[in-house]
């Protein structure tokens, strides 16, 4: 389907509105849809205003910059995205909470690159191991033993965390 | 292994096409974002060597494209295809693919990450499929060496995707559930257990001829195994509740919704890109239910009628005289 607006580019973006009982429905292409004020990535939007709690408050900001891209946590609390790999070390701590929210979880479990060290694979699978054992127990409903396994989790991620 | 659309059989009557994608970026540059041109023909060259010159047998069957070189309609002609995103056929910069024979491998380089390694096939296959992709990330990794940090996992330039960088998602045809107005209860309760559910061309497109596709949103602290089995557990309650749904369908109104479609779509002589995917969305529930005997492909008409796809095939077309030639190619199909 082509854009309703310009005619030229793929819709890729569908737009419902309701004015005054009106609803009208308009399919357009990101760029025209940007130029009406719609985000043309709907996620970038919200995961931007996730870092809500800095915006309001500017002086929370941290004023350094990344030492590879030149990026600031300004520029990816406004985009969304991150700079290059050097930004999540730079960053790590203003970008934890956000993980948190967006992810549940700031720990990594799963395939790890031949070249990582052996230690840390072991180490994943045996939390992801107690995940599971977790998630048997809850179901289960036996909740005295899910508590210890879910303290042994959250020891093992703090000791990974340090 | 073929094209996604055109290997459709009984097996594909709910869940059209599996999908896996693995974000991965190289060490040492910034992400797409920030990179310049110079060093986005610097990533091209690196993936193109490490792949092409791998000297495994698989490599033979890929083929590295220059996006420059690809012509708009042939380029959303891929998006429609769904082998490239409608992001990635949007971007001026300097950015390549590398791409099976088959068209079921696509690696987009210089998307939103360094690299996207794409691998989609038809029916419910998420596990082959993870496994294909796999291998390649595998291969790439020995030469390329991606940004992978032991808390974060693989590093992304959307922190959504961090961690595993997988995205799996399943496209179903869910007529029936859409019908019953049940979609949106669904998609609720999916969305709070970490999955999505879009329209048919993902993020923020809108569901067409009764596609949805449901993937996994989750991606640092789920592990590879537990996302995919996720996903297909999900997947098998919504296959089980628009069965259950299609059964409990009016039969005499669905054979004449089903026979209605099909006459239609046999005789028109103008067909709209829209109303020819409501049409045959009503063909592919009738053929899968045995209510139509029908050798073609409903998927395989619907993404061959496409308007880039019809563009490609017969030269740019004005929109009226797409809607004639799509009537034709239907008519033709379907005789």
């Amino acid at each position: 389907m082509y854009c309703e607006k310009c005619g030229k580019n793929h819709a890729t973006t569908h737009i419902k509105t309701v004015v005054n009982g009106v609803a009208k429905e308009y399919n357009l292409c990101s760029v025209c849809a940007a130029e009406h004020g719609y985000a043309t990535n709907s996620l970038t939007g919200m995961l931007a205003s996730m870092f809500g709690d800095f915006s309001k408050n500017e002086s929370l900001i941290p004023k350094v910059q990344c030492s590879v891209c030149g990026s600031t946590f300004r520029d990816i609390a406004k985009t969304g995205k991150v700079g290059c790999a050097e930004c999540y070390k730079t960053f790590y701590d203003e970008l934890l909470p956000y993980l948190k929210r967006v992810h549940g979880s700031v720990t990594h479990v799963g395939k790890v690159p031949n070249s990582a060290p052996l230690a840390i694979v072991e180490e994943k699978t045996t939390v992801e191991q107690l995940r599971n054992e977790l998630s048997r127990l809850v179901s289960e409903e036996n909740y005295e033993q899910a508590a210890v396994i879910r303290d042994k989790i959250k020891e093992m991620e703090a000791a990974s965390n340090e | 292994m073929s094209n996604w659309y055109k290997t459709q059989d009984q097996n594909s009557s709910v869940a059209v096409s599996s999908r896996i994608r693995l974000a991965r970026n190289l060490k040492g540059l910034p992400f797409p974002a920030r990179m310049t041109t110079a060093q986005r023909i610097e990533l091209n060259q690196r993936v193109k060597e490490a792949i092409l010159g791998s000297n495994t047998p698989f490599a033979k069957t890929l083929k590295y494209i220059d996006m420059h070189d690809v012509p708009e309609t042939q380029k959303f002609a891929m998006v429609e295809r769904h082998i490239i995103s409608p992001e990635f056929a949007n971007k001026t910069e300097p950015t390549a693919i590398i791409l099976s024979s088959d068209e079921s491998i696509s690696i987009m380089i210089g998307e939103e990450d360094h690299i996207r390694i794409q691998v989609i096939l038809a029916g419910l296959n998420l596990a082959k499929a993870y496994d294909i992709a796999e291998q390649i990330d595998t291969l790439l990794h020995d030469s390329l060496h991606f940004a992978f940090d032991s808390k974060l996992g693989f590093l992304t330039e959307c922190p959504t995707n961090l961690g595993t960088g997988l995205r799996a998602s399943v496209m179903l045809h869910l007529p029936a559930l859409e019908w019953g107005g049940e979609i949106e209860t669904l998609g609720t309760s999916i969305s709070k257990i970490g999955f999505t559910v879009r329209g048919m061309y993902g993020e923020g497109s809108k569901s067409m001829a009764s596609l949805y596709q449901v993937s996994n949103q989750i991606t640092l602290g789920l592990g590879e195994k537990n996302a995919l089995d996720n996903l297909l557990i999900i997947t098998n309650q919504l296959i089980e509740k628009e069965i259950e749904s299609r059964n409990s369908l009016n039969k005499l109104e669905l054979e004449d919704q089903c026979f209605r479609a099909l006459g239609i779509l046999q005789n028109a002589r103008i067909l709209s890109s829209s109303e020819m995917m409501n049409l045959i969305s009503c063909v592919k529930l009738g053929k899968s239910m045995g209510i139509l005997d029908i050798k073609a492909s409903p998927i395989e008409i619907l993404v061959e009628a496409q308007p880039f796809m019809l563009c490609g095939k017969y030269g740019v077309l004005e929109p009226r005289e797409r809607d004639i030639y799509r009537a034709n190619m239907v008519r033709e199909t379907l005789k």
